[in-house]
Parts: structure tokens; C-alpha cells; sequence
């Protein structure tokens, strides 16, 4: 799985690809942790779980990354190494896992205010699954 | 009309109106025309990334009145692009978070003071030092105020009036902010807990981003009675302070936009773009959005009410004086991402509209009841902030922006090249240091990649942006400012 930051004028974009679904998800997750930090330490923090329900894919990759940047504000930490499983269930989507909250103290990092549907997609591709995702800065 | 007079950018046609009006002609699904307001220079710019179609997709919005309309210094958002003034009825057309923007009511204030330059020559870096340490700013560095739950309710529900009540403000402070320092319409209970929880450690804190607090000197005068008005003269030393509703504000922008998707598909379906999500006018969703919404701009307020004291104390340390012996009085503070209702004449009928501005600034001209008694013979101050490199502006609100723009001018410079490519083209720390040795200006981050992302180059030429806007006669030149100090997150 892997994910690049692209250019946008006033923001910052991520997209990313992966065999399957949930690793799209968790390289997504990474990206909206490297659009804020270059250098994010191999150690340190805490794994915290990840538990996010929508109506949708979309929704549900907006939902988690809304409840990651949550996450970071409230226990003052930066997600990173994101694990995820995403379900399709008869009641909905559902994203279950966890990531390491290293600590904002230990970190050089920017705020990424919120993620945006702008442009927004998910899609299955013939390799895999491919996102792109614009987050406002 | 000749060949100079329309402009041809894809599927895009603009036809020029006038100088530095240009119309993009309603077809298809458009409910409005859109119109840009630029220089040729500027126009170029503006072309060159998503702008013009975003701002085509802004004219689908319900009750969409005259034109959605792109500022001098407008760019490539999400939805509406930054820069976008868009006015819709509040009877039969919408109110969109999506066109307010996360940041709600980021926004920018200027304080004065009677210090003149050489009174901080040779205290720059004391000074830049002493404000670092005491404002804070970037991720997670907490607030002037340890916020708990009963703290934010009040801040949510009454401004700047609580920030006057707990010392944090003095009477002169609310009566020269925009609305002083209140929204009525505020309900802190339609923000929900996530927004709080976000907020209650954020009270008093710059982020990030192209947020920052700059100490300045006034460099030039264009309009001598106006400057006397406002207090304003050459070589005076002022602050502007840059910045929004945090956590708390972005929150409640993605809760609202969340809800509008569940609840009202059917209108989001009809729109070009996700992000412009809408609630329909009078249906309970619109209510609660615009209470939480005015909630998160009383946030907002008190924000940057708890930095500029903070900043009258480090003055106090620094110049060993009295803050109110350096006189230092708000000018004004004035948000750059808000909706309002607002009563405007459109074809000769008084109606009242939510203006949405996203990154664009209120610019009422003299006589509006809106305006606080100290400017209402003269007009509103309008802050420009340019890059930490450039000038800065003080206009005061211009006698066409009723017509011409809803009462609205531009809110920046603009940006032009993105942060990933500023990235690559700057290194910080040389920033940081070309700016001390060439321009004299002391800039201290918490990030040296946020000072690359910041770096003056990326940004329009804010006096290009100004130039458009005086000649236009919506926001008309009063003083030009110059950075002395700069801190970011």
C-alpha cells in the first residue's frame, strides 16, 4: 500500500493506493498523518482504537479521518501506523482498528484543520483500490 | 464587443462588464452568472487552477441572488473557492457550510498602539521571542485559557462579553469588533460535544497554517482624513493577529456537512460538488447549522480577543509600560469566513439574504446601521493581510461594494503555489534568515516547514489584489503596513 501527497493551491491532497480496501483506508489514514509531519519516529506512543460507522464508502473514509483529527486534538497525539478492517455490512459500512498516537510533543507537526469531499473518490481499480482525498490546511 | 473583451479558458467564457468585472454568462444548470473581479494580471492567476469552476458550481446553489462572485485574490478551494461571496434568500434558497468554509470566522484584527519604529528598533528579537513564548501556537500547544466544559458553553453562547467579564477584555474592545464580539443567533447546544471537546483546549491559540501574529509599522498613507479616523499614521507600530475558531469551528463545519448528506440528499444530489452541501432555507437543519455556526464565531472572537491581551502583556514586559500608556486599542476586528443574514437592495426590493463570504472580507460602506458608532461616518476598517514578506492593508469599506459585491471585498493575498511545491522550492530556516538580513523582519515558528509553506513567494501580489479593489470602489486604500515581527505555528 502506499499513498503521495499532490499538489493543490491552497490545501494538500492524498492519494492512494492498496491490494485491498482496508489497506486503502490505513494508507489514506498515513497520509493524512504525513500531510502534517515530514518526520514521524519508527517508535514511541500509544495504539489507540478506531471504531467508525457511515452510510457509505465515502462517508465512511470522510468519517475516519474526521474521528482521526478528533483524536489528535483531544489526547494531543499524532496517529500514525494506521491498522483497519472495512466491512460491508447489511446495516452499513463499518472501519474497526487502531493507530500509534506519538505524542504532539515529540513531533514537528502542522494542523490539518479537516478532510473535505472536494474531489473525493474511492475506487476499485484492476490492480486494487485507489483514493484521493483533499484536506484543508 | 471585441476579442480583448472575452476570454476563452476551457469550457469557462468570461465576458468583460467593465474594468476589472468580468462576467461568466449563466448557461446550463447555472441558476446565476458568475462574475470575476480581477486584473488582467490578476485573471491570469486565477485561471490557472480550479477557480472559475468552482465558482460556476457555486452559481447551482438554491436561491442563488445576482452572481456567485470571485474576489481579486480568489483561488481553488473545496466547493465554493476561497475568496467566493455568494448570496442566497433566506425564504427559498440555502445556507451552506461548505461555502463558509472549516475555519468559521477565521478572521483578522489589528490593535494600535502609539509606539512608532524606532521605539522597537533593537528589541526586535526580544519582543519576537517574548511572543512566541507566551502566545500559543502550532499543534497542541494548548490555550491562554484552560478551557472546561462550562468555560466553552459561555464562550459559545455570549463572546466577547465573557472574555470582558473575566478581565481577558476592556468595554473599547467590543465596540470595535465586527457585531462587537456577539452573535445573537448563537446556540451553543446545536455544537456538538465533539466541537467542544475539540475547542475547550484550543481557547486562545494562533494553529497553524497561515495563521500568525505579526507586529507591523505603517509604511504609507493613502488617505489622510480616513487614516486620522482610524487612528492610523506613518511609522506607527500595530498587530494583526490572523486566525479562527480552531478545532471547534472545523468541527462543526464536518458535523453539518455530515447531516445535510443523511438528511437532505436530495438538494445535496442537484450540486455539482459534495462540498457545497446545503440546507434548505427554514428547515430545521438550516436553524441548527447557522446557531452553531454563529456559536463557533463568538469562539472565534474570544480566540483572538485572548491573544491580542496576551500580546498587550508581553508589550507591557517588554517596553516596561503600561499597556494602556502604549495606547493600545483594537482598530477593529473583521471575520473572513462567515454567513450572515443581511439585508440587502436587489432590483429595487430590500431582502434579506444569508451572505456567504469564504475568504472574503465584510467592507459596508459609511451609513450602514451595522457599523459600530466609531466608523459609521467613515465607513469600516478592512484588514488585508499580505505574506510575512509583504505588506500588509488597512481600507476602509468602499461606497460600490453594496452594489457590486454584497458589501465585500477581498481577504488576502491569495495563494499561488501550493505547499507541497513551496516545499520543495524553500527551505525555512533560509527564509527565516533572508528576511532578517535583507527586510529586518524576525519570524519565529514552531515549524520550519510551515515558514517554506508560508514563504512570501507563494502568494499573489497583495498590492495588485488592493490596487483592483480601491479601483473598483469596494474596498478603498487607507495605509500600508510593513512586517516588523512575525510568529506562527
Amino acid at each position: 500500500m502506499s499513498f503521495e501527497l499532490r499538489d493543490h493551491t491552497a490545501d494538500v491532497a492524498v492519494a492512494a493506493s492498496a491490494p485491498t480496501r482496508s489497506e486503502l483506508f490505513a494508507a489514506v489514514g498515513d497520509g493524512l498523518a504525513a500531510a502534517g509531519c515530514e518526520e514521524i519516529p519508527e517508535t514511541g506512543g500509544d495504539r489507540f482504537d478506531v471504531d467508525v460507522r457511515a452510510e457509505g464508502v465515502e462517508a465512511l473514509l470522510f468519517d475516519y479521518l474526521d474521528h482521526l483529527i478528533y483524536e489528535r486534538d483531544v489526547r494531543a497525539v499524532l496517529p500514525v501506523d494506521n491498522e483497519v478492517t472495512v466491512e460491508e455490512r447489511p446495516d452499513g459500512w463499518r472501519l474497526s482498528g487502531s493507530a500509534r498516537g506519538v505524542p504532539l510533543a515529540d513531533v514537528d507537526a502542522r494542523e490539518i484543520k479537516a478532510v473535505t469531499y472536494s474531489e473525493m473518490r474511492v475506487e476499485e481499480t484492476a490492480d486494487g483500490w485507489e483514493a484521493y482525498v483533499v484536506l484543508d490546511v | 464587443m471585441s476579442d480583448d473583451d472575452v476570454k476563452e479558458f476551457g469550457d469557462v467564457r468570461l465576458e468583460r462588464v467593465r474594468e476589472h468585472v468580468w462576467e461568466m454568462p449563466r448557461e446550463g444548470e447555472m441558476r446565476v452568472p458568475a462574475r470575476v473581479l480581477a486584473s488582467e494580471q490578476l485573471l491570469e492567476q486565477i485561471r490557472q487552477d480550479k477557480t472559475l469552476e468552482q465558482l460556476r458550481n457555486a452559481t447551482h446553489l438554491p436561491g442563488m441572488t445576482k452572481y456567485a462572485i470571485c474576489m481579486p485574490d480568489g483561488h481553488q478551494g473545496y466547493g465554493f473557492p476561497v475568496g467566493g461571496v455568494g448570496a442566497t434568500d433566506t425564504e427559498d434558497g440555502c445556507i451552506s457550510p461548505g461555502s463558509v468554509g472549516y475555519d468559521i470566522n477565521c478572521g483578522v484584527r489589528m490593535m494600535k498602539t502609539n509606539l512608532t519604529y524606532d521605539d522597537v528598533q533593537g528589541k526586535e528579537e526580544e519582543l519576537v521571542n517574548a511572543l512566541f513564548a507566551n502566545v500559543p501556537s502550532g499543534l497542541g500547544g494548548g490555550g491562554i485559557v484552560e478551557g472546561d466544559a462550562e468555560t466553552v458553553e459561555q464562550v459559545l453562547a455570549r463572546g466577547m462579553d465573557w472574555a470582558l467579564e473575566h478581565g481577558h477584555a476592556v468595554e473599547d474592545d467590543l465596540a470595535h469588533c465586527e457585531d462587537e464580539g456577539f452573535r445573537p443567533d448563537a446556540d451553543p447546544d446545536a455544537v456538538s460535544q465533539k466541537a467542544k471537546d475539540r475547542g475547550k483546549n484550543q481557547l486562545g491559540s494562533l494553529g497553524s497554517g497561515n495563521h500568525f501574529l505579526e507586529v507591523q509599522r505603517v509604511t504609507d498613507v493613502y488617505r489622510d482624513e480616513v487614516a486620522a479616523e482610524f487612528g492610523l499614521s506613518e511609522d506607527q507600530v500595530v498587530v494583526l493577529i490572523h486566525c479562527g475558531s480552531r478545532g471547534l469551528g472545523h468541527q462543526v463545519c464536518s458535523d453539518y456537512l455530515r447531516r445535510i448528506e443523511k438528511e437532505h440528499g436530495d438538494m445535496l444530489a442537484a450540486l455539482p460538488d459534495k462540498e457545497l452541501a446545503a440546507a434548505p432555507a427554514g428547515s430545521h437543519l438550516a436553524e441548527e447549522y447557522y446557531g452553531a455556526m454563529c456559536a463557533a464565531i463568538n469562539f472565534a472572537w474570544v480566540n483572538r480577543q485572548l491573544i491580542m491581551h496576551r500580546t498587550r502583556k508581553v508589550f507591557e514586559r517588554v517596553f516596561g509600560r503600561d499597556w494602556e500608556e502604549m495606547e493600545m486599542d483594537l482598530l477593529y476586528d473583521v471575520a473572513h469566513n462567515i454567513a450572515k443574514k443581511e439585508v440587502h437592495t436587489v432590483e429595487g426590493e430590500e431582502r434579506e439574504l444569508y451572505v456567504h463570504r469564504k475568504g472574503a472580507t465584510r467592507a459596508f460602506p459609511a451609513g450602514r446601521p451595522e457599523l459600530p458608532p466609531a466608523y459609521r461616518d467613515v465607513g469600516q476598517p478592512i484588514i488585508i493581510p499580505g505574506s510575512m514578506g509583504a505588506g500588509s492593508y488597512v481600507l476602509r469599506g468602499g461606497e460600490n461594494s453594496m452594489d457590486l459585491t454584497f458589501g465585500s471585498t477581498a481577504h488576502g493575498a491569495g495563494r499561488t503555489m501550493s505547499r507541497t511545491k513551496a516545499k520543495q522550492e524553500y527551505w525555512g530556516e533560509t527564509v527565516q534568515k533572508e528576511l532578517q538580513d535583507q527586510q529586518k523582519i524576525y519570524v519565529k515558528a514552531q515549524s520550519g516547514a510551515t515558514v517554506a509553506e508560508e514563504a512570501p513567494g507563494v502568494y499573489k501580489d497583495v498590492d495588485e489584489v488592493v490596487r483592483v479593489s480601491d479601483e473598483l470602489g469596494i474596498g478603498d486604500k487607507v495605509v500600508r503596513t510593513f512586517p516588523v515581527c512575525n510568529i506562527k505555528g
